[in-house]
């Protein structure tokens, strides 16, 4: 069995029907990417692998459980970490505190060990912290610690909510336009960073994207989606040639 | 004498403070006010009342009583009251009819326990006043505003320091990004009412000892009220801040005014102070948001 099997999900709003018959399988160490036209319910499928609201049918399943009807931050905790199309960092925050909030469901202390300065509560506070300093500096934002993310950059930004992604210690990590927004540089810099990530931590990434170059880079597999359907799955090499897809995004040849 | 009153004031204020804050918590979580909080300060401060009737217990172990009262109360109130409300994203109105409702049937109950009596604490204290020099100060305010400032310090560590604060203070942000990143937010949202109703037990026996201990005590929780929202609702150093305020002018005008033209005159002042700074003491862009 794959790391994530998603199997033949659905899911509508009202009469629009956001997703229909949706699979993918990934494992450690693979790049899905997942792109299509606006509508195409792509952001919709994240939102239903990691809980934010059940699929109609079909099933999800992370390491061979199935999650399809847990709670969301049950799913965060077996294991899938998520960024979001429009940056979602907690803007009250520090750089730390934003990245340390994904290391709570990771501590072992009991709520009221929590409160209290309990040598348990300092070991793992260190351990936090320590990961914390970890992420932050696989992103490159080893130095912004203490700042607030609302005075950083879009890309900085972005580095940041993937280091709070990587705090959730996935298994499976879903990038939801990681590129959105950015400039040439920051997106040469991002396709970098997510092949370095996905190498040194071996967690799958479903990665949706607009900015083809990005995607077709650095992705073992794509699904193109269309109107909640997928119109065709392949390696990039394969989807660029397809002429569903070719019409999908040109438009069809008269 | 007016070294005096100024203490006087600040006492007075540090109680409001611990009304305001307990309602600031619910709502930078929750984003509605709770309007059951004067009727749990009032249940809770009740039964810790008979709970210590006759034993001649001191004032310390009737805070925790009224604390661990006031807690539980909060957590049943936040199971059956708002819960489902939260769970299905509901509007506000449903919170404010939800939580007014719990309210009047916390009031209702404790009506039925108590009648319309009034009701006073045992003396806490075997010396009353305090000697300074010319000054004499009552033991008891100066009391209940070092316990005050010590739940306040707690409270200020608890969501600066720990990561239940680091929750709360994200969830108060973005509940559903927070639940992404693997926070429970069901069981923190739950804490955050501990915390709050046993800041309101805190609150109802000190507002007991101050002015007897009746029914509608409760509807004081309008004094909190008024202090959050002059600090900036939402900012729990405003609301102490708004608080301390409200106790001193309060308390100058009490002296200046009598007690008939002190209250009218505290609410024009406080509605003033509205009018030209709507978003409180602590603005729109607060730091230390909870």
């Amino acid at each position: 069995m794959a790391l994530l099997e998603v199997k033949h999900i659905y899911k509508s709003f009202g009469g629009v029907k956001a997703i229909q018959d949706f699979s993918i399988e990934a494992n450690a160490g693979e790049i899905h990417g997942i792109i299509g036209p606006n509508g195409a319910g792509k952001t919709t499928i994240f939102n239903t692998i990691s809980g934010v609201y059940p699929a109609e049918q079909g099933q999800v399943f992370l390491d061979g459980k199935d999650i399809t009807k847990l709670e969301q931050y049950k799913i965060t905790r077996l294991g899938m970490g998520r960024t979001f199309q429009n940056i979602r960092l907690f803007s009250g925050l520090t750089v730390e505190e934003n990245v340390m909030c994904a290391f709570d469901p990771q501590s072992r202390y009991s709520v009221v060990g929590g409160l209290l300065p309990t040598p348990n509560r300092r070991k793992e506070e260190k351990r936090g912290r320590e990961l914390c300093a970890k992420y932050l500096e696989a992103v490159g934002m080893q130095d912004y610690i203490q700042e607030r993310p609302e005075n950083l950059s879009y890309g900085m930004q972005r580095r940041v909510e993937i280091a709070r992604a990587l705090m959730c210690e996935p298994k499976i990590l879903l990038l939801d336009e990681p590129a959105a927004g950015l400039n040439p540089t920051e997106v040469a810099e991002l396709t970098e960073l997510i092949g370095r990530i996905s190498q040194q931590f071996g967690f799958g990434i479903l990665l949706i994207e607009h900015r083809l170059e990005l995607v077709m880079s650095i992705s073992h597999m794509i699904h193109v989606q269309n109107f909640g359907q997928t119109i065709a799955v392949g390696t990039p090499e394969q989807v660029q040639h397809d002429p569903q897809v070719i019409e999908a995004y040109l438009g069809k040849e008269e | 004498m007016s070294l005096q009153i100024l203490i006087n004031g600040i006492a007075t204020g540090s109680i409001y403070a611990l009304i305001a804050t307990g309602f600031a918590l619910i709502f930078n979580v929750l984003k509605f006010s709770n309007f059951s909080h004067g009727a749990t300060m009032t249940a809770s401060a009740f039964i810790a009342y008979f709970a210590i009737a006759g034993k001649g217990l001191g004032l310390v172990p009737t805070l925790l009583i009224a604390a661990a009262a006031g807690a539980l109360i909060a957590l049943v109130g936040e199971f059956v009251g708002f819960r489902r409300i939260l769970l299905n994203h509901s509007s506000a109105t449903y919170f404010f009819v939800s939580s007014i409702t719990l309210g009047t049937l916390y009031e209702g109950l404790v009506t039925i326990k108590a009648g319309s009596n009034f009701f006073n604490f045992p003396r806490f204290f075997s010396t009353p006043t305090i000697s300074m020099g010319e000054q004499v100060i009552s033991t008891s305010d100066v009391v209940m505003f070092c316990i005050s400032m010590v739940s306040l310090l707690v409270l200020a560590f608890i969501i600066q320091k720990t990561r239940l604060g680091r929750a709360m203070r994200a969830i108060s942000f973005d509940r559903d990004t927070a639940q992404l990143m693997g926070i429970n937010s069901t069981r923190i949202i739950q804490l955050t009412f501990v915390i709050s109703g046993a800041l309101a037990g805190i609150a109802g026996v000190f507002l007991g000892i101050k002015y007897t201990l009746y029914p509608t005590l409760g509807s004081l929780v309008v004094k909190g009220f008024i202090a959050s929202v002059i600090g900036g609702l939402g900012s729990l150093t405003g609301a102490v801040i708004g608080a301390l305020l409200l106790g001193v002018v309060e308390t100058v005008l009490l002296r200046l005014l009598g007690s008939g033209y002190s209250t009218i005159a505290t609410f024009a002042i406080m509605l003033v102070f509205l009018l030209l700074r709507p978003q409180g003491i602590a603005g729109s862009n607060v730091q230390e948001k909870a």
